[in-house]
Protein backbone atom coordinates (compact mmCIF):
# COMPACT_ATOMS: atom_id res chain seq x y z
CA UNK A 1 0.00 0.00 0.00
CA UNK A 2 1.15 3.42 -0.85
CA UNK A 3 2.53 6.10 1.39
CA UNK A 4 -0.15 8.75 0.62
CA UNK A 5 -3.89 7.57 0.88
CA UNK A 6 -5.91 10.45 -0.83
CA UNK A 7 -9.43 10.57 0.59
CA UNK A 8 -12.53 11.29 -1.26
CA UNK A 9 -16.35 12.13 -1.31
CA UNK A 10 -19.08 11.40 -3.12
CA UNK A 11 -21.26 13.92 -4.18
CA UNK A 12 -24.81 13.50 -6.24
CA UNK A 13 -24.10 15.79 -9.14
CA UNK A 14 -27.96 16.81 -10.96
CA UNK A 15 -26.52 18.71 -14.00
CA UNK A 16 -28.30 18.99 -17.12
CA UNK A 17 -25.15 20.15 -19.49
CA UNK A 18 -22.54 17.66 -20.61
CA UNK A 19 -20.76 20.89 -21.45
CA UNK A 20 -20.71 21.97 -17.87
CA UNK A 21 -20.72 18.36 -16.42
CA UNK A 22 -16.85 17.65 -18.00
CA UNK A 23 -16.21 21.31 -16.11
CA UNK A 24 -17.71 19.88 -12.80
CA UNK A 25 -16.03 16.06 -13.19
CA UNK A 26 -12.72 17.99 -13.95
CA UNK A 27 -13.11 19.72 -10.66
CA UNK A 28 -13.99 16.72 -8.54
CA UNK A 29 -11.22 14.51 -10.26
CA UNK A 30 -8.97 17.60 -8.92
CA UNK A 31 -10.35 18.07 -5.84
CA UNK A 32 -11.60 15.08 -4.24
CA UNK A 33 -14.79 14.52 -5.60
CA UNK A 34 -16.62 11.43 -7.01
CA UNK A 35 -18.80 13.14 -9.19
CA UNK A 36 -21.94 10.55 -9.51
CA UNK A 37 -24.22 11.60 -12.75
CA UNK A 38 -27.56 11.03 -12.04
CA UNK A 39 -30.09 10.85 -15.22
CA UNK A 40 -32.78 9.33 -13.94
CA UNK A 41 -35.90 11.49 -13.37
CA UNK A 42 -36.45 9.65 -9.81
CA UNK A 43 -34.33 11.40 -7.94
CA UNK A 44 -35.44 10.99 -4.45
CA UNK A 45 -35.52 7.09 -5.19
CA UNK A 46 -31.26 7.66 -6.44
CA UNK A 47 -30.85 9.60 -3.42
CA UNK A 48 -31.86 6.67 -1.20
CA UNK A 49 -29.50 4.35 -2.74
CA UNK A 50 -26.26 6.55 -2.22
CA UNK A 51 -26.36 6.49 1.51
CA UNK A 52 -22.86 7.84 1.78
CA UNK A 53 -22.59 10.88 0.53
CA UNK A 54 -20.50 14.41 0.86
CA UNK A 55 -22.82 17.01 -1.15
CA UNK A 56 -25.10 17.72 -3.45
CA UNK A 57 -24.20 19.65 -6.86
CA UNK A 58 -27.72 21.03 -8.54
CA UNK A 59 -27.69 23.60 -11.38
CA UNK A 60 -30.65 25.66 -11.66
CA UNK A 61 -31.77 24.69 -14.47
CA UNK A 62 -32.13 21.20 -13.58
CA UNK A 63 -35.92 21.16 -13.90
CA UNK A 64 -38.21 22.55 -15.98
CA UNK A 65 -38.76 25.90 -14.24
CA UNK A 66 -37.28 27.66 -11.11
CA UNK A 67 -39.76 26.68 -9.24
CA UNK A 68 -39.67 22.97 -9.82
CA UNK A 69 -35.47 22.72 -8.93
CA UNK A 70 -36.46 24.54 -5.59
CA UNK A 71 -39.07 22.21 -4.93
CA UNK A 72 -36.65 19.66 -5.93
CA UNK A 73 -33.91 21.02 -3.61
CA UNK A 74 -36.51 21.02 -0.48
CA UNK A 75 -37.39 17.30 -1.53
CA UNK A 76 -33.49 16.74 -0.53
CA UNK A 77 -32.99 19.28 2.41
CA UNK A 78 -36.26 17.57 3.89
CA UNK A 79 -34.65 13.83 2.97
CA UNK A 80 -31.00 14.45 3.90
CA UNK A 81 -30.96 17.76 5.85
CA UNK A 82 -26.98 17.52 6.81
CA UNK A 83 -26.33 17.08 2.77
CA UNK A 84 -24.98 20.81 1.46
CA UNK A 85 -26.55 21.89 -0.98
CA UNK A 86 -24.66 23.61 -3.61
CA UNK A 87 -26.59 25.39 -6.47
CA UNK A 88 -24.90 26.04 -9.68
CA UNK A 89 -26.37 28.99 -10.86
CA UNK A 90 -26.69 29.23 -15.26
CA UNK A 91 -26.88 33.06 -14.91
CA UNK A 92 -25.80 35.65 -12.14
CA UNK A 93 -28.97 36.82 -11.82
CA UNK A 94 -30.94 33.76 -10.85
CA UNK A 95 -31.98 32.83 -7.49
CA UNK A 96 -31.10 36.28 -6.09
CA UNK A 97 -34.74 37.17 -5.35
CA UNK A 98 -35.70 34.25 -3.17
CA UNK A 99 -36.71 34.58 0.14
CA UNK A 100 -34.52 34.12 2.83
CA UNK A 101 -35.85 30.48 3.70
CA UNK A 102 -35.24 29.25 0.29
CA UNK A 103 -32.17 30.72 0.02
CA UNK A 104 -30.99 28.79 3.19
CA UNK A 105 -30.85 25.49 0.91
CA UNK A 106 -28.01 26.18 -0.77
CA UNK A 107 -24.98 26.47 1.17
CA UNK A 108 -23.39 28.40 -1.19
CA UNK A 109 -23.65 29.38 -5.33
CA UNK A 110 -20.91 29.08 -8.10
CA UNK A 111 -20.93 29.19 -11.74
CA UNK A 112 -19.27 27.40 -14.33
CA UNK A 113 -16.45 30.16 -15.56
CA UNK A 114 -16.01 30.43 -11.11
CA UNK A 115 -15.74 27.50 -9.03
CA UNK A 116 -13.72 28.99 -6.42
CA UNK A 117 -17.28 29.05 -3.71
CA UNK A 118 -17.63 24.95 -4.56
CA UNK A 119 -13.78 24.56 -3.34
CA UNK A 120 -14.46 26.58 0.08
CA UNK A 121 -17.69 24.84 0.30
CA UNK A 122 -15.34 21.50 0.09
CA UNK A 123 -13.28 22.82 2.37
CA UNK A 124 -15.60 23.80 4.82
CA UNK A 125 -17.94 20.86 4.63
CA UNK A 126 -16.12 17.58 3.32
CA UNK A 127 -12.60 18.06 4.39
CA UNK A 128 -13.08 20.05 7.23
CA UNK A 129 -10.84 17.64 9.54
CA UNK A 130 -7.36 16.98 8.91
CA UNK A 131 -6.78 13.28 9.44
CA UNK A 132 -3.21 12.49 8.84
CA UNK A 133 -2.02 10.14 6.29
CA UNK A 134 -0.38 7.64 8.51
CA UNK A 135 -3.64 7.71 10.70
CA UNK A 136 -5.94 6.41 7.74
CA UNK A 137 -2.93 3.88 6.06
CA UNK A 138 -2.31 2.56 9.75
CA UNK A 139 -6.39 1.79 10.23
CA UNK A 140 -6.45 0.78 6.45
CA UNK A 141 -3.85 -1.90 7.46
CA UNK A 142 -4.85 -2.89 11.02
CA UNK A 143 -8.78 -3.53 9.51
CA UNK A 144 -7.33 -5.81 6.74
CA UNK A 145 -4.62 -7.66 8.57
CA UNK A 146 -7.09 -7.85 11.32
CA UNK A 147 -10.48 -9.15 9.03
CA UNK A 148 -7.82 -11.76 6.92
CA UNK A 149 -7.09 -13.35 10.33
CA UNK A 150 -10.54 -13.89 11.16
CA UNK A 151 -10.11 -17.57 11.01
CA UNK A 152 -8.75 -17.32 14.25
CA UNK A 153 -12.21 -16.48 15.72
CA UNK A 154 -14.45 -18.88 13.05
CA UNK A 155 -12.65 -21.64 11.02
CA UNK A 156 -15.06 -21.24 8.32
CA UNK A 157 -13.61 -17.67 7.97
CA UNK A 158 -10.07 -19.41 6.63
CA UNK A 159 -10.24 -18.50 2.70
CA UNK A 160 -11.62 -14.66 3.28
CA UNK A 161 -10.21 -12.51 0.80
CA UNK A 162 -9.99 -8.86 1.16
CA UNK A 163 -10.50 -6.09 -0.71
CA UNK A 164 -10.69 -2.02 0.29
CA UNK A 165 -11.73 0.36 -1.40
CA UNK A 166 -9.95 4.03 -1.30
CA UNK A 167 -11.16 5.62 2.24
CA UNK A 168 -13.58 8.14 2.01
CA UNK A 169 -15.61 11.21 4.08
CA UNK A 170 -19.48 11.45 4.41
CA UNK A 171 -21.62 13.52 5.67
CA UNK A 172 -24.64 11.49 5.40
CA UNK A 173 -26.47 9.81 8.85
CA UNK A 174 -27.66 7.09 7.53
CA UNK A 175 -27.11 3.63 8.90
CA UNK A 176 -27.15 1.13 5.71
CA UNK A 177 -25.97 -2.01 7.19
CA UNK A 178 -28.06 -4.12 8.84
CA UNK A 179 -26.21 -4.59 11.65
CA UNK A 180 -23.85 -1.95 13.41
CA UNK A 181 -21.73 -2.20 16.36
CA UNK A 182 -19.65 1.02 18.38
CA UNK A 183 -16.86 1.15 20.46
CA UNK A 184 -15.80 4.46 22.28
CA UNK A 185 -12.41 5.41 21.22
CA UNK A 186 -10.07 7.98 23.85
CA UNK A 187 -7.00 9.13 23.67
CA UNK A 188 -5.11 12.50 24.77
CA UNK A 189 -5.76 13.44 20.33
CA UNK A 190 -9.08 11.92 20.07
CA UNK A 191 -12.23 10.84 21.29
CA UNK A 192 -15.13 9.44 19.87
CA UNK A 193 -16.58 6.34 18.12
CA UNK A 194 -15.74 3.59 15.35
CA UNK A 195 -19.12 1.91 14.58
CA UNK A 196 -19.33 -1.03 11.82
CA UNK A 197 -21.58 -1.82 9.60
CA UNK A 198 -22.48 -5.32 8.17
CA UNK A 199 -24.74 -7.35 6.33
CA UNK A 200 -26.26 -10.46 8.19
CA UNK A 201 -26.86 -12.23 5.68
CA UNK A 202 -23.57 -12.20 4.08
CA UNK A 203 -22.20 -13.45 7.40
CA UNK A 204 -24.56 -16.14 7.14
CA UNK A 205 -23.71 -17.26 3.80
CA UNK A 206 -20.21 -17.42 4.29
CA UNK A 207 -20.56 -19.65 7.37
CA UNK A 208 -23.06 -21.58 5.27
CA UNK A 209 -25.60 -21.40 7.94
CA UNK A 210 -28.34 -22.54 5.83
CA UNK A 211 -26.41 -26.03 6.07
CA UNK A 212 -26.60 -26.10 9.81
CA UNK A 213 -29.73 -27.22 12.18
CA UNK A 214 -31.01 -24.32 13.89
CA UNK A 215 -32.20 -25.97 16.99
CA UNK A 216 -28.13 -26.71 17.85
CA UNK A 217 -27.16 -23.70 18.39
CA UNK A 218 -27.79 -20.24 18.95
CA UNK A 219 -30.54 -18.23 16.57
CA UNK A 220 -28.93 -17.24 13.28
CA UNK A 221 -28.57 -13.11 14.56
CA UNK A 222 -26.81 -13.99 17.61
CA UNK A 223 -23.90 -15.61 15.87
CA UNK A 224 -23.23 -12.54 13.96
CA UNK A 225 -23.42 -10.17 16.57
CA UNK A 226 -21.16 -11.90 18.31
CA UNK A 227 -18.78 -12.09 15.48
CA UNK A 228 -19.18 -8.46 14.80
CA UNK A 229 -18.92 -7.47 18.49
CA UNK A 230 -15.11 -9.73 18.70
CA UNK A 231 -14.11 -8.17 15.75
CA UNK A 232 -15.04 -4.76 16.76
CA UNK A 233 -12.85 -5.66 19.88
CA UNK A 234 -10.73 -6.95 18.00
CA UNK A 235 -10.07 -3.37 15.84
CA UNK A 236 -10.30 -1.52 19.04
CA UNK A 237 -7.31 -3.07 20.58
CA UNK A 238 -5.35 -2.95 17.28
CA UNK A 239 -6.19 0.80 17.11
CA UNK A 240 -5.14 1.31 21.11
CA UNK A 241 -1.64 -0.19 20.46
CA UNK A 242 -1.46 1.75 17.26
CA UNK A 243 -2.11 4.62 17.71
CA UNK A 244 -2.39 6.15 21.22
CA UNK A 245 0.94 5.47 23.69
CA UNK A 246 1.06 3.98 26.54
CA UNK A 247 1.97 6.54 28.34
CA UNK A 248 -1.15 8.29 27.11
CA UNK A 249 -2.55 10.82 29.80
CA UNK A 250 -6.05 10.24 28.20
CA UNK A 251 -8.41 12.76 27.54
CA UNK A 252 -8.85 14.25 30.70
CA UNK A 253 -12.04 15.70 31.52
CA UNK A 254 -14.64 13.80 29.51
CA UNK A 255 -17.77 15.38 28.00
CA UNK A 256 -20.24 13.33 26.43
CA UNK A 257 -23.40 13.91 24.17
CA UNK A 258 -26.01 11.76 23.68
CA UNK A 259 -25.82 9.48 20.13
CA UNK A 260 -29.24 9.34 18.52
CA UNK A 261 -30.28 6.27 16.61
CA UNK A 262 -33.57 6.45 15.05
CA UNK A 263 -34.34 2.95 13.73
CA UNK A 264 -37.34 4.36 11.43
CA UNK A 265 -35.13 6.38 9.39
CA UNK A 266 -31.95 4.27 9.78
CA UNK A 267 -30.04 7.57 10.82
CA UNK A 268 -27.69 8.00 13.30
CA UNK A 269 -26.64 11.40 14.83
CA UNK A 270 -23.33 11.65 17.06
CA UNK A 271 -24.55 15.16 18.26
CA UNK A 272 -21.76 16.83 16.21
CA UNK A 273 -22.20 18.62 12.52
CA UNK A 274 -18.80 16.68 11.62
CA UNK A 275 -18.01 14.40 8.46
CA UNK A 276 -17.22 11.20 9.25
CA UNK A 277 -14.24 9.13 7.95
CA UNK A 278 -15.22 6.06 6.40
CA UNK A 279 -13.77 2.59 4.73
CA UNK A 280 -15.18 -0.20 2.85
CA UNK A 281 -14.03 -3.57 2.94
CA UNK A 282 -15.61 -6.54 1.09
CA UNK A 283 -14.68 -9.88 2.47
CA UNK A 284 -14.65 -12.61 -0.21
CA UNK A 285 -14.63 -16.50 -0.05
CA UNK A 286 -12.51 -18.13 -2.80
CA UNK A 287 -14.03 -21.26 -2.03
CA UNK A 288 -18.13 -19.68 -3.33
CA UNK A 289 -19.46 -16.21 -4.66
CA UNK A 290 -20.44 -15.45 -0.80
CA UNK A 291 -19.29 -11.99 0.22
CA UNK A 292 -19.44 -9.84 3.12
CA UNK A 293 -18.91 -5.63 3.00
CA UNK A 294 -18.10 -3.92 5.78
CA UNK A 295 -18.03 -0.56 6.77
CA UNK A 296 -16.40 1.06 9.08
CA UNK A 297 -17.09 4.62 10.51
CA UNK A 298 -14.73 6.87 12.35
CA UNK A 299 -16.52 9.63 14.67
CA UNK A 300 -14.16 11.51 16.10
CA UNK A 301 -17.35 13.64 17.73
CA UNK A 302 -16.08 14.88 21.45
CA UNK A 303 -12.40 15.79 20.37
CA UNK A 304 -10.18 15.90 17.81
CA UNK A 305 -6.47 17.29 17.63
CA UNK A 306 -4.67 15.66 14.66
CA UNK A 307 -1.66 17.82 15.42
CA UNK A 308 -1.16 15.68 18.75
CA UNK A 309 -1.47 12.16 16.93
CA UNK A 310 1.57 10.12 16.91
CA UNK A 311 1.94 6.72 15.25
CA UNK A 312 3.53 4.16 17.81
CA UNK A 313 3.95 1.88 14.89
CA UNK A 314 5.54 2.41 11.14
CA UNK A 315 4.13 -0.53 10.19
CA UNK A 316 1.22 -3.35 11.17
CA UNK A 317 4.00 -5.84 10.71
CA UNK A 318 6.03 -4.33 13.83
CA UNK A 319 2.91 -5.02 16.37
CA UNK A 320 1.64 -8.01 14.97
CA UNK A 321 2.74 -10.36 17.64
CA UNK A 322 -0.70 -11.56 18.49
CA UNK A 323 -1.51 -14.45 19.84
CA UNK A 324 1.55 -15.02 21.14
CA UNK A 325 2.22 -15.87 24.96
CA UNK A 326 4.62 -13.57 26.76
CA UNK A 327 5.64 -15.07 29.80
CA UNK A 328 6.27 -12.86 33.32
CA UNK B 1 -8.05 -34.19 33.51
CA UNK B 2 -6.89 -30.69 33.38
CA UNK B 3 -9.67 -28.53 33.92
CA UNK B 4 -9.42 -24.93 32.87
CA UNK B 5 -11.15 -21.77 33.85
CA UNK B 6 -12.02 -19.68 30.24
CA UNK B 7 -13.39 -16.47 31.15
CA UNK B 8 -14.67 -13.99 28.37
CA UNK B 9 -17.99 -11.91 27.67
CA UNK B 10 -17.30 -13.00 23.98
CA UNK B 11 -19.74 -15.99 22.98
CA UNK B 12 -17.47 -16.40 20.15
CA UNK B 13 -14.09 -16.71 22.02
CA UNK B 14 -15.34 -19.18 24.52
CA UNK B 15 -16.83 -21.15 21.73
CA UNK B 16 -13.45 -21.64 19.11
CA UNK B 17 -11.08 -21.18 21.99
CA UNK B 18 -12.78 -23.49 24.60
CA UNK B 19 -13.55 -25.71 21.29
CA UNK B 20 -10.20 -25.71 20.52
CA UNK B 21 -8.78 -26.80 24.01
CA UNK B 22 -11.88 -29.37 24.48
CA UNK B 23 -10.80 -30.76 21.17
CA UNK B 24 -7.15 -31.07 22.81
CA UNK B 25 -7.98 -32.83 25.87
CA UNK B 26 -8.32 -30.40 28.21
CA UNK B 27 -11.78 -29.98 29.78
CA UNK B 28 -13.02 -26.03 30.18
CA UNK B 29 -15.24 -24.67 32.28
CA UNK B 30 -16.16 -20.97 30.74
CA UNK B 31 -17.53 -17.72 32.73
CA UNK B 32 -18.95 -14.63 30.70
CA UNK B 33 -17.55 -12.09 33.19
CA UNK B 34 -15.24 -11.79 36.10
CA UNK B 35 -18.09 -12.07 39.05
CA UNK B 36 -19.05 -15.52 37.12
CA UNK B 37 -15.64 -16.52 36.80
CA UNK B 38 -14.88 -15.74 41.00
CA UNK B 39 -18.12 -17.59 41.40
CA UNK B 40 -16.99 -20.35 39.22
CA UNK B 41 -14.07 -20.69 40.87
CA UNK B 42 -15.13 -20.67 44.45
CA UNK B 43 -17.46 -23.68 43.46
CA UNK B 44 -14.78 -25.67 41.58
CA UNK B 45 -11.46 -26.10 43.88
CA UNK B 46 -9.97 -28.63 40.54
CA UNK B 47 -9.29 -25.35 38.69
CA UNK B 48 -5.82 -24.98 37.97
CA UNK B 49 -5.88 -22.44 35.09
CA UNK B 50 -7.61 -19.67 34.22
CA UNK B 51 -7.73 -17.85 30.45
CA UNK B 52 -9.02 -14.37 31.19
CA UNK B 53 -10.31 -11.91 28.98
CA UNK B 54 -9.47 -7.89 30.72
CA UNK B 55 -12.74 -5.92 29.13
CA UNK B 56 -15.23 -7.29 30.43
CA UNK B 57 -18.98 -6.48 31.87
CA UNK B 58 -19.55 -6.72 35.24
CA UNK B 59 -16.01 -7.14 36.20
CA UNK B 60 -13.19 -6.63 34.42
CA UNK B 61 -10.58 -9.47 34.24
CA UNK B 62 -7.80 -7.70 36.50
CA UNK B 63 -10.05 -7.34 39.28
CA UNK B 64 -11.32 -11.26 39.23
CA UNK B 65 -7.66 -11.43 39.58
CA UNK B 66 -6.98 -9.19 42.38
CA UNK B 67 -9.99 -10.54 44.07
CA UNK B 68 -8.92 -14.68 43.92
CA UNK B 69 -6.02 -13.26 45.63
CA UNK B 70 -6.75 -11.17 47.96
CA UNK B 71 -11.03 -12.40 48.63
CA UNK B 72 -10.57 -15.90 47.81
CA UNK B 73 -6.94 -16.44 49.26
CA UNK B 74 -5.89 -18.39 45.99
CA UNK B 75 -2.34 -17.61 45.30
CA UNK B 76 -2.06 -21.35 43.74
CA UNK B 77 -4.38 -21.02 40.70
CA UNK B 78 -2.47 -20.01 37.13
CA UNK B 79 -3.91 -17.21 35.22
CA UNK B 80 -3.00 -16.21 31.89
CA UNK B 81 -5.06 -13.14 30.29
CA UNK B 82 -5.88 -13.22 26.77
CA UNK B 83 -7.12 -9.91 25.66
CA UNK B 84 -6.72 -7.34 22.55
CA UNK B 85 -5.10 -4.93 25.64
CA UNK B 86 -1.28 -4.43 24.85
CA UNK B 87 -0.76 -1.56 27.19
CA UNK B 88 2.49 -2.01 29.20
CA UNK B 89 1.26 -0.50 32.65
CA UNK B 90 -1.90 -2.38 32.23
CA UNK B 91 0.39 -6.02 31.95
CA UNK B 92 2.64 -4.41 34.89
CA UNK B 93 -0.90 -4.47 36.96
CA UNK B 94 -1.65 -8.15 36.05
CA UNK B 95 2.07 -9.23 36.51
CA UNK B 96 1.48 -7.23 40.71
CA UNK B 97 -1.90 -9.27 41.25
CA UNK B 98 0.29 -12.61 39.93
CA UNK B 99 -0.73 -13.27 36.05
CA UNK B 100 1.55 -15.92 34.85
CA UNK B 101 1.16 -14.42 31.36
CA UNK B 102 -0.30 -12.17 28.64
CA UNK B 103 -1.70 -13.21 25.08
CA UNK B 104 -2.74 -10.59 22.77
CA UNK B 105 -5.70 -11.65 20.75
CA UNK B 106 -6.38 -13.25 18.32
CA UNK B 107 -6.04 -17.05 19.80
CA UNK B 108 -3.38 -18.85 17.95
CA UNK B 109 -4.09 -21.72 20.03
CA UNK B 110 -0.95 -24.38 18.55
CA UNK B 111 1.69 -21.94 19.62
CA UNK B 112 0.87 -22.09 23.39
CA UNK B 113 -0.86 -25.35 24.01
CA UNK B 114 1.55 -26.94 25.73
CA UNK B 115 1.94 -23.94 28.01
CA UNK B 116 -1.74 -24.76 28.84
CA UNK B 117 -1.11 -28.55 29.54
CA UNK B 118 1.77 -27.50 31.63
CA UNK B 119 0.07 -24.63 33.39
CA UNK B 120 -3.24 -26.54 34.10
CA UNK B 121 -1.70 -29.94 35.47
Amino acid sequence: MSDEMQLVSKVLVLDNSPECFIQIKQFCDQNGLIGLKVTSTNIMAILSAYVDLGAILLSDNYCESQADTLDLAQQIHRARPELPIVLRKTSTSNFDDLPEKQRKLFCATYTIDNMSPLRKVIDEYIFSLVYPNALVRGISELTVSTLENLSTLENRFKHIKVITETPYIVRDRIIFGEVCSLIPLESSWCRGYMMLQTEEGGILDVLGYNELTMNEGPAAFRTVNNILAELTNLLWGAFKTHFIAADDPGPGFASEVPIVINHQHKYISFGSENPHLCFKYILTDENNSHFIPVYQWFAFNLYWSPEDFKEIYASVDDFVDSGELELF
Amino acid sequence: MAKILLVDDSNTVRDEVGGFLTKNGLEVITAVDGKDGLNKLKADPGIKLIVSDVNMPNMDGLTMVEKIRSELGNNAVNVIMLTTESNPSMKERGKAAGVKGWIVKPFKGESVLETFRKLSA
